[in-house]
């Protein structure tokens, strides 16, 4: 079941003096439940910026994104938030931890945007971290993880509110190899186990090896590599 | 100088670095601008209101071969002369009066000439009582009193060179205001603080020429002129022997003098230049006499206290401004916090480009300094913009172009050199922080050495301790020639500086304390504002060392205003106070022709809420002539301001009570009680003047006593019950109506002078003048008000905008990554607005509360100037509210600039930053 569709989507932006630049060039793609994507690229090829239009942070220009079945650009500002707070989950390579709160509470994060009461927030995000090995870091401040760890709470936050898709930036691009192998484990058992479409976004060969198809983007052009 | 150009370059490419570090300069130099215009201004209203006093400005002493018609012409051609008056005077050796066949003396006096037009002209010589008819005397209270003599009877005067002539008394002269000129001319009497005669006999100029000058010999003179001269009343004294003292010129016993007022709106603003003017125009009128006269200068006792007094009050003025200007260069700090991320980019860009540790100091500090001088420059033109048009008259006329340059230069070296101190402390640690560890991104700080040591709570003691030791030390006093002026110390405004830093730091510390007990506090806020209002309460608890310092500013900018508008309110409460007191009531309506009692109720109708008929009669205490207030207890009490405080043992209410129930009680000055032995109940025989001028005994019973009473003099006084007043002495005049205004003041006035005629001269509050006027209550604080309220406004909403656009330079990557992870934009929108209204609550509160705290230490330090003091302080709520509501605003603003920049936040792009 095709959970996430792009056809013909295209990012511009303006430059000064200078003609626009094509981050992202008529691109197609779809994600089905369960599957594992792979983009792969050099720095400033359109990756991150396609991450965000799946995300729904930014809007295509033109082409059109269907994510379970909501065409994003009929969506307010407000219902795509919701979406990525109940459908979507994101992995940062900076892990994209709020310092001033706990792992729990980042974990809990999502969850609290969504409204949903402290008590079912604070078991699932316990769960949740329990799930990547952190059950006893729930109480740790994050500057006293390692930068392991910290991406470990950095997918319990993305798994915690039972997303369809996961996004993730470069996820092991801060980590040393061993860290890095633990996190992408820990992202394609969700896949398996969990039914969920991961979109992998890294310049790592390695890690992409791991997706069910790649894809090669260069100068914001999509093209397929072939599959895993 | 590669380096320069860098840091020139840093100013021009970082425009938004730039115009946040010259916001808070500008702030700073507008408010120290207007601020030091504001004092020049200042110096315009006292050296005028102090010159406004003074009823002729210079005497000209005619030599006896002198023209007198050709000198007054010569004297008023001249372009900044703009009345004359001639005025002759001759000192008597004594005046006795017989009664009864007994003989009464008093000692040596002046007897004055004067033209019908004089008392107009100068608001010298008015008459209390009786007038001044042809061929007889209006004498003054002293010499009434010394003779025991009222309207009706003759005093002999005994002349210089053996003469004497006698003249009937027609009426009672005041000769308050005269103390000058009828003193002694010689400048070494004069500086000695002479006394001036109190037995003063006024007529008209023609009879003094013809009965008195023709037989006393013209080298007569006086001897001893500044001694005292009154004398125990029933004292024979024999005539004070003839000769000169050996320092002091002798005075003549003769002066032909032409008094001159010169065109006051010509005077310098500034007390010395007033005085400068002042001297050339006496040089130029004694150029034209060629010897047939000399000028004596009258104004330089009151201008030469303003000098000292003005630099007082301008120090008054810059302590009440001063925490704006401490607040302003706050926002320099602000500022830096700011823009950080863009003083770390260029940074990381010049080290990129080998740039050194050392170079990027220069680099940065030259275009911190670049910057500073610039908004110093912005500064001091809005400055000066904004004081020329709330006081450009004052200004220009106080020498407007070395004004502006003296504030410029001032404002300027001032403002730069604090606010680059401000933000080069800030951007030590940005530069540092870029160079050795690199970007952070939530800063832990760890307690301030104030913190530590408890300064603020030491602060707070220590301004306590000062305030207790030199608390309420400012007074009015008496320079030698009697001008009021103000003992001020130094030290008196130790306390309110202590106060102002102690509550400062106990501010910052308790609002660290609250946010430091996290739970309550995101609890609140999230039920409040749901997940954003929790939001918010993190973001606060992570940056509590930024949001404190905002809570701060905020707090400190309302309580510099509020204490500012608590102080200007209870100062022109106290104004208000005191011309009331001096007027009577907010109206006055005096006839030109007698009137009776009933002329009140003609009073009522449009504009006026009540009035109440009020007779001023002189009256006679065994021999003292004092004066005996006649009201009409039913009615004063709703048109003049009674308070408890003017009464001694009982409350205003209950002196008109008894007034009213019992009509012949009278209430006495407790200078009188005390002189004669007066106490509630005794019998008081008093000498009353009837229809015809002739003296009528009426009893009266003691009931109290007043210390202060509407109209009264500050010595001597007596009230009573008109309605027995007129019914035991057949005499029903009034002197004056006293009357309530239903609305504006002056508005009530016209109406009145409308109603009652051409017959009555009406006075309204604008018009009279306060009895005390030194340098601080004669300036109107109100344009100084205006600047401050501005400013606190412009601060408190400059300070908020600063610390939430600091906010997305520091959670950039924070505010993206909650964004992705689906924070709503309402859910941003409620993060932000639970941040400001908690700055906001926190700020207006605390600010209320330590301002109103603060005008209260000012005002009891400063309680002395004020006469009579004040009871309590004077809240201008309405004002304050206003000032809320702006701030209100304000912070709106600041939400709607902080709102517009997340809404531009590059989501993506700063998902990316590392």
């Amino acid at each position: 079941m095709t959970i996430l569709r792009c056809r013909g989507v295209t990012r511009r932006y303006a430059r000064k003096g200078l003609d626009p630049l094509v981050a992202v060039d008529r691109v197609d793609l779809e994600l089905s439940e369960a599957e594992f994507i792979a983009i792969e690229g050099p720095s400033g090829s359109g990756k991150t910026t396609l991450l965000g239009l799946l995300a729904g942070l930014e809007l295509p220009d033109e082409g059109e994104i269907e994510v379970l079945g909501h065409d994003l650009r009929r969506l307010s500002r407000t219902e795509r938030a919701r979406l990525r707070q109940r459908r979507l989950g994101l992995v940062f390579q900076s892990f994209g931890l709020v310092a001033s709160l706990g792992a729990g509470e980042n974990v809990a994060l999502p969850m609290a945007l969504a409204r949903i009461p402290e008590s079912e927030r604070r078991e699932r995000a316990s769960a949740a971290l329990r799930d990547v090995g952190l059950e006893i870091a729930f109480d740790a401040r994050i500057d006293e993880l390692s930068g392991g760890q910290r991406q470990r709470v950095g997918v319990a936050r993305a798994l915690a509110a039972g997303p369809a898709v996961i996004l993730a930036d470069e996820p092991t691009g801060s980590l040393d190899a061993e860290s890095g192998g633990l996190v992408l484990d820990l992202l394609t058992d969700a896949v398996r186990r969990r039914r969920i479409g991961l979109v992998l976004v890294t310049h790592d060969p390695l890690s992409a090896a791991r997706a069910d198809r790649r894809y090669r983007i260069r100068d914001g052009h999509l093209a397929e590599v072939g599959a895993a | 100088m590669t380096l320069l150009r860098h840091a020139v370059r840093l100013v021009v490419r970082e425009p938004r670095r730039t115009l946040a570090a010259l916001v808070g300069v500008a702030i700073a130099s507008a408010l120290v601008t207007s601020v030091l215009l504001f004092g020049a201004g200042s110096g315009t209203t006292v050296t005028r209101r102090a010159l406004a006093q003074v009823p002729v400005d210079a005497q000209i002493l005619l030599s006896p071969s002198a023209d007198a018609g050709a000198a007054e012409a010569m004297v008023h051609a001249d372009s900044a002369v703009r009345t004359v008056e001639p005025v002759d005077l001759a000192h008597f050796v004594s005046a006795a009066t017989e009664k009864a066949g007994t003989a009464t003396q008093t000692s040596a006096g002046v007897l004055v000439g004067i033209d019908p037009s004089y008392s107009a002209a100068t608001g010298l010589f008015e008459l209390s009582s009786g007038s001044l008819a042809a061929g007889m005397v209006a004498v003054s209270r002293d010499l009434a009193s010394n003779l025991g003599v009222a309207p009706g009877e003759t005093i002999v005067f005994s002349l210089p060179g053996g003469g004497s002539a006698s003249f009937q008394v027609s009426g009672i002269v005041s000769i308050g205001g005269a103390d000058v000129l009828l003193g002694p001319i010689d400048a070494a009497h004069r500086a000695a603080g002479a006394n001036p005669p109190t037995n003063v006999a006024v007529m008209n100029r023609g009879d003094l020429d013809t009965r008195i000058l023709p037989i006393i010999p013209p080298t007569a003179v006086v001897a001893d002129a500044g001694a005292p001269t009154s004398a125990a009343a029933g004292q024979p004294t024999s005539a004070a022997p003839v000769g000169g003292s050996p320092v002091a010129a002798a005075e003549p016993a003769v002066r032909r003098e032409l008094h001159v007022q010169l065109d006051h709106a010509q005077l310098p603003g500034d007390p010395v230049a007033a005085q400068q003017w002042l001297d050339q125009v006496r040089r130029r009128i004694e150029r034209q006499a060629a010897g047939a006269f000399s000028v004596i200068d009258d104004t330089s006792a009151s201008l030469q206290p303003l000098a000292a007094d003005l630099a007082w009050g301008q120090l008054l003025f810059i302590f009440l401004a001063l925490p704006g200007i401490g607040l302003a260069l706050a926002l320099s700090r602000l500022a830096a916090d700011a823009t950080a991320d863009a003083t770390r980019r260029h940074a990381a860009l010049l080290r990129a480009r080998g740039a050194t540790a050392r170079d990027l100091q220069v680099v940065f500090v030259g275009a911190t300094i670049a910057t500073a001088v610039l908004g110093s420059v912005v500064g001091v033109i809005i400055g000066s913009g904004l004081s020329l048009g709330l006081f450009g008259p004052l200004l220009m006329s106080a020498g407007v172009g070395q004004a502006l340059a003296r504030a410029a230069t001032l404002s300027i070296l001032l403002t730069t050199a604090l606010a680059t101190l401000a933000a080069i402390l800030p951007l030590r640690a940005q530069l540092r922080d870029e160079v050795v560890t690199g970007r952070r991104e939530v800063q832990r700080d760890r307690p301030a050495l104030w913190r530590r040591l408890y300064l603020d709570l030491v602060a707070l003691l220590a301004g306590a301790g000062v305030f207790a030791v030199v608390g309420g030390s400012v007074h009015p006093v008496l320079d030698p020639e009697g001008n009021p002026t103000v003992a001020l110390a130094v030290t008196s405004f130790i306390a309110p500086l202590l106060f102002w830093l102690g509550g400062t730091l106990l501010l910052l510390r308790l609002i660290g304390n609250v946010m430091a007990r996290s739970g309550g506090f995101t609890r609140t806020l999230g039920r409040l504002l749901g997940p954003g209002g929790e939001l918010a309460a993190r973001s606060l608890q992570a940056r509590s060392t930024a949001a404190s310092r905002a809570i701060v500013v905020l707090g400190l900018a309302l309580s510099f205003a509020t204490s500012v508008l608590i102080f200007d309110a209870t100062y022109r409460q106290q104004q208000r106070i005191d011309a009331e007191l001096t007027l009577g009531a907010d109206v006055k309506a005096i006839p030109s022709s007698p009137a009776a009692a009933n002329a009140a109720r003609n009073a009522l109708g449009a504009g006026i809420a009540a009035a109440s008929p009020f007779a001023d009669r002189v009256v006679y205490v065994g021999p003292e002539a004092q004066d005996l207030l006649a009201i009409d207890p039913a009615t004063l009490g709703s048109v003049a301001p009674l308070s408890d405080v003017f009464f001694q043992g009982i409350t205003a209410s209950d002196a008109l009570a008894t007034l009213r129930n019992q009509p012949d009680a009278i209430l006495v000055s407790a200078e009188t009680a005390k002189d004669y032995s007066i106490v509630r109940g005794d019998r008081i025989r008093i000498r009353v003047p009837d229809a015809n001028g002739n003296l009528k005994p009426i009893d009266f019973h003691m009931a109290g006593i007043a210390l202060e009473f509407p109209t009264a003099p500050k010595d001597a006084f007596l009230v009573a019950n008109l309605s027995y007043l007129v019914a035991q002495s057949g005499n029903d005049r009034i002197s004056f109506v006293l009357a309530r205004a239903g609305g504006d003041v002056g508005s009530a006035a016209r109406h009145l002078a409308t109603r009652l005629g051409p017959g009555w001269r009406v006075d309204d509050l604008a018009t009279a003048t306060a009895r005390l006027a030194n340098s601080i209550t004669s300036v109107d604080l109100g344009a100084l008000v205006q600047i401050d309220l501005a400013f606190a406004v412009l601060i408190s909403a400059t300070g908020a905008t600063l610390f939430l656009l600091a906010g997305l330079a520091e959670r950039r990557r924070e505010l993206a990554t909650l964004i992705a992870i689906g924070a709503e934009p309402g859910q941003i929108r409620a993060s932000t607005t639970g941040e400001t209204v908690v700055i906001g609550l926190a700020g207006i509160i605390s600010g209320l509360a330590t301002g109103a705290l603060i005008a209260v230490a000012l005002l009891q330090i400063l309680a002395g100037v004020f006469d009579p003091p004040a009871d309590r302080p004077a809240v201008p709520i309405d004002l304050i509210l206003g000032m809320v509501a702006s701030v209100i605003v304000g912070l709106a603003a600041a939400l709607a600039i902080a709102d517009r920049g997340i809404a531009r936040l590059g989501v993506v792009s700063a998902l990316r930053e590392r």
